[in-house]
């Protein structure tokens, strides 16, 4: 058995880690690219999301690898995603390839459920064994996630442009490389010492930009052509509520006991939006209405096509809470040079609104 | 006598005789808005952002329409009505989104159908909806009941006599549905039977499929539509196909789609609008089928709001020769 799952950001490090202590055949297929992305089009029902073409662009390049069991995310009651699973076991069985497709509910089958899912694909591990796989698994996700959110502050004020880009390259390499705990954490400590050695421009306050939106778009860099680094290149501050490891931590461990992570989200978004609407539509009308003042702009980010997400966006226009919003459908067109035209215009008028903000202030304060 | 407004669009055909009567049982004038035209069309896509869906623009025309005419506009969610099958998110955000995009509508009437939330949930759901027009739960109960007698004659007399939703409304309720008068002549023998699956809000909205049903009646071919079969029919096509349903709604598609594939049609058409995500799957599903059976030709129409009318009709004449032309060819070979 061969084991192969399709990408989303850099999700394949830990699954493969927990994979390799159960000494299970696990494949990564090549990170999204070109290639990846012409294939999943070629393959996949025009009408359909940029999720869909790319994870079936990694399965069938997978498969290409001689992958025989894939591993894909499911759902009930969110989007489409509940459907992909059957269409694309149809499409890659249509084009040859004998592959098993193995789902793994997202929502519904919370820790017991992966757990065993593991254990059937292990064949039948010890219990103590895929815990402590999987907690291995857990330590590099969450380590992955630490830099990164350090990453993103130090992006924008760096001196030095594209140090701390290097700086994470080089970390989640030694952490895909890390193979105990030990290692782990020393990677992690060394990682984030260097990134607060840094030279940094301490004296300007960047722009504070939210980016919200869709699960996989969101975390999957190719999907939005890196829309992060750009903006970090432009002197931006990105916010970021959506990481895997919380949203591992709460979906497997604290939902089942009642706590939910986007409750204040959800409340926030109350008067605009009642209910959830699947997908991340709710949350990104949420997330809107509740950092209004905090941020000084909004990226919401999704998929053509997008069913959640239009509901949102339709909602969010129309929101009291006023604060720019920029919203980047990401499908197959998108092009690097017309998304980064946009997000200059936007960072310019975020620019001057927050001048036109401190100036209008500074009068108020001169008049009284 | 306070009016409530129901907008001739998505839910409405699969519902109206339903909703007409619990809101009449109560007392409560029901107010529907016109057959879709292009005022309607062109009124809701100015308010929604370009990427929704064809129906959803048609809805919120019709919302628009309703405007100053009613006391209440219902729009119900309908998450869920069988355990475990979901319904698309825009269904889900129907109400709040028209909310949004149409301030000054009057009050929304939003009630949620969740089956697995489980019978009290629905009682209390129904109930806090008669409570807007009275105090007495008895009452109702009664409307209530009375509602759901009528929705079962209406599936009853569509699939018992073979009728589209609109036939049949126009039967139960007397009042005109159609806009266009049928052909009625069915003395020539059907030069082919043509199935049409899709969603009743596209199906049977003349607009939007520029007359569809009626061209192919006027060329001389029987039409079937998806609920003038069974629900063991359409259950037992999915589960032949897909295995489990996912969507509230694929039953008009897959399920249909699947049934009259595999029983001697001369084709089938599927109908869908640009951007619907269910449809963009489920017709995919359809259309493998259809390759994978080889034997009854399909075609796939996908709607928006440019679609040409002459795009359609070449289509559908192309499709109609090319069924006439396969069938003459049978002929021959059995001659």
């Amino acid at each position: 058995m061969r084991i192969a799952m399709p990408h989303m950001g850099n999700l394949y490090i830990p699954f493969k880690a927990l994979f390799q202590r159960l000494n299970v055949d696990f494949v990564v297929p090549p990170i999204n690219n070109q290639r990846t992305l012409s294939l999943g089009v070629k393959h996949s029902p025009e009408g359909l999301c940029i999720p869909f073409k790319l994870t079936l662009g990694n399965l069938i390049e997978a498969a290409g690898l001689g992958a025989d069991t894939l591993l894909m995310p499911i759902g009930f009651g969110i989007c489409r995603l509940g459907y992909y699973a059957k269409i694309q076991e149809q499409i890659l069985h249509d084009l040859g390839y004998n592959i098993k497709m193995v789902t793994m509910g997202v929502s519904e089958r919370k820790l017991l459920g992966f757990l065993h899912l593991i254990k059937y694909l292990s064949n039948n591990a010890s219990w103590p064994k895929i815990i402590s796989a999987f907690r291995f698994g857990l330590a590099k996700l969450n380590a992955l996630d630490r830099i990164e959110r350090v990453v993103q502050k130090v992006r924008p004020i760096e001196r030095i442009k594209g140090a701390a880009n290097k700086l994470f390259a080089r970390a989640v390499e030694a952490i895909d490389q890390a193979d105990s705990h030990g290692t782990l954490k020393k990677v992690q400590r060394d990682s984030l010492t260097r990134l607060d050695q840094v030279v940094k421009d301490t004296q300007t306050r960047p722009l504070i930009v939210g980016i919200t939106g869709e699960f996989y778009v969101l975390l999957e860099p190719f999907s939005n052509l890196d829309v992060e680094r750009e903006l970090g290149k432009l002197g931006v501050e990105v916010r970021r509520t959506t990481f895997i490891s919380e949203w591992t931590k709460f979906s497997l461990f604290l939902n089942p006991l009642g706590m939910n992570e986007k409750d204040r989200i959800h409340k926030a978004a109350l008067p605009y939006l009642k209910r959830d609407v699947g997908g991340d539509g709710w949350e990104s009308v949420g997330e809107k209405v509740l950092h209004a003042n905090e941020y000084d702009g909004l990226i919401h980010l999704a998929p053509f096509t997008c069913m959640p997400e239009i509901v949102a966006e339709n909602i969010m226009l129309k929101t009291k809470e006023t604060i720019p919003v920029l919203t980047i459908l990401c499908d197959e067109q998108l092009a690097k040079p017309g998304m980064l035209t946009r997000l200059e215009a936007f960072v310019d008028l975020l620019w001057h609104r927050r001048r036109k903000r401190s100036n209008d202030q500074f009068q108020h304060k001169g008049h009284s | 006598m306070i009016k409530v407004g129901i907008p001739r669009a998505l839910l409405y055909y699969q519902y109206y005789p339903m909703w007409k009567t619990f809101f009449e049982e109560l007392g409560v004038e029901v107010v529907v808005s016109p057959l879709t035209n292009q005022n309607i069309l062109s009124a809701g896509s100015s308010r929604v952002i370009a990427d929704t869906c064809l129906p959803v623009k048609v809805f919120c025309g019709h919302v628009l329409s309703l405007v100053g005419k009613c006391d209440f506009i219902f729009i119900p969610v309908i998450r869920s009505v069988k355990r475990k099958i979901y319904n698309c998110a825009k269904f889900l955000g129907l109400p709040d989104m028209t909310r949004a995009v149409i301030p000054e509508s009057p009050p929304i009437l939003d009630i949620e159908i969740d089956i697995n939330k489980g019978k009290r949930y629905l009682y209390q759901t129904i109930y806090r909806l008669g409570q807007h027009f009275t105090w007495n739960p008895l009452k109702v109960r009664r409307a209530s009941l009375a509602a759901w007698q009528a929705h079962l004659n209406y599936r009853w007399l569509m699939s018992r006599y073979s009728l589209t939703p609109p036939q049949a409304i126009e039967r139960m309720l007397g009042t005109p549905e159609l806009p266009s008068e049928m052909p009625q002549d069915q003395s020539a023998p059907a030069q082919a039977t043509i199935a049409l699956i899709g969603h009743p809000y596209i199906v049977y909205d003349e607009y939007i499929n520029h007359r569809l049903i009626h061209r192919l009646m006027q060329a001389h071919n029987k039409v079937l539509t998806p609920e003038m079969l069974t629900q063991e029919q359409l259950e037992s096509a999915i589960i032949r196909i897909v295995g489990r349903a996912h969507w509230t709604y694929e039953e008009e598609v897959v399920g249909a789609g699947g049934h009259y594939l595999e029983n001697r049609t001369n084709g089938v058409i599927g109908l869908m609008t640009f951007g619907c995500g269910p449809d963009s799957l489920m017709m995919d599903v359809v259309r493998r089928r259809a390759g994978k059976l080889g034997a009854t030709p399909f075609m796939n129409l996908t709607l928006e709001e440019h679609t040409a009318e002459a795009g359609v009709v070449t289509r559908l004449e192309a499709f109609l020769d090319m069924i006439l032309r396969k069938k003459r060819r049978q002929v021959e070979v059995c001659v």
